[in-house]
């Protein structure tokens, strides 16, 4: 029999990612530096994990002008919120044992 | 390469944390409503000593009654004085909520302008603005009997609104002032018997809840958010 932790979504494999997702999941759309200022990182750092998460298509990045200023905003996808709520709820079933 | 932690509880209490964290703004400090309740009550008080010189009655509420009934240029005539004794109270009152909540955010990490923050912020102005200036009409219209209801009512459902980013008891702080405008439109004359109660008692009452709830030491500490 598999065991349940294997059926743990890879994507999710990172505290940053799981950080990223639980943001995106109480927001409707976030700021590159509200996420960053959220989850207490640097913008190296941030950056990667997002990507792979946008790579997965759980998260959709929009990046618009505000003047000058390059504004980035991040959304969760319906694919990611279901897939996030899924790690959820196998996180929960391994409490349960 | 910091991977996600194994153990499943920790996992959920910490994404958990991160959802409230980053949706709403929990280091409001009770003290800060301890505070605006008790320039609230000092403002009741300077009011009624100005109505009652303005208006040369010395019963309790004897000013307030009066200015109800008063002619309109009365009214406009007071209206700077009473523009000023607001102006104040609310200019106090923010000042010290401000320095009990950032007092908070020091110990407790969340920044004061962060996303969170800047909603709520929002979500109080819009209501509150449009309050005012509804309250303002309407005493210097016919209707100044209802100013209070209105501003107890109009703060309540500014409350309300913005209790989605912040602590549970703002809710019921709102439902609180709400109610009281609502009765208070039934006894006008009692008006600043009613401004004492919702803004004065009120929020000492849920100030002190939220104090020794959250902030007291050994204070269960964590904000309970239902979902």
């Amino acid at each position: 029999m598999k065991h349940l932790i294997h059926t743990l979504n890879k994507a999710f494999d990172h505290r940053v990612r799981l950080g990223v997702m639980a943001v995106l999941m109480a927001n409707e759309s976030v700021s590159f530096n509200d996420l960053k200022e959220a989850l207490d990182l640097t913008d190296g750092n941030l950056a990667s994990h997002v990507a792979a998460l946008e790579k997965a298509e759980y998260v959709l990045v929009s990046k618009q002008f505000v003047g000058k200023k390059p504004n980035t905003t991040y959304t969760a996808t319906a694919a990611g919120k279901v897939a996030f709520q899924q790690h959820l709820a196998t996180l929960e079933k391994l409490l349960r044992g | 390469m910091k991977p996600a932690n194994p153990d499943p509880l920790a996992q959920l209490t910490e994404i958990r944390a991160i959802m409230e964290r980053s949706s709403r703004f929990l280091s409001l400090s009770g003290l800060s409503g301890v505070g605006a309740g008790v320039v609230a009550l000092l403002g009741t008080a300077f009011s009624m000593r100005f109505l009652e010189s303005a208006f040369q009655d010395e019963s309790v509420v004897g000013g307030y009654a009066r200015l109800l009934h008063s002619s309109a240029e009365a009214r406009q005539r007071e209206l700077p004085g009473l523009l000023f004794l607001t102006g104040g109270m609310i200019a106090l009152a923010v000042l010290v909520a401000f320095y009990f909540t950032r007092r908070r955010t020091h110990d407790g990490g969340q920044k004061l302008w962060s996303a969170p923050g800047r909603r709520l912020a929002v979500a109080l102005a819009v209501p509150l603005v449009a309050g005012g200036l509804f309250c303002l009409r309407l005493y210097l219209g016919a209707d100044v009997a209802m100013v209070m209801p209105g501003l107890l009512v109009f703060y309540g459902l500014a409350l309300l609104n913005a209790s989605k980013y912040t602590l549970d008891e703002i809710r019921w702080l709102g439902v609180t002032q709400i109610g009281l405008g609502l009765v208070c439109m039934l006894l006008p004359e009692y008006g600043l018997l009613f401004f004492a109660l919702g803004f004065g008692l009120g929020h000492i009452g849920y100030g002190l809840v939220m104090y020794n709830r959250y902030e007291r030491p050994g204070a269960a500490a964590k904000p309970v958010v239902s979902s």
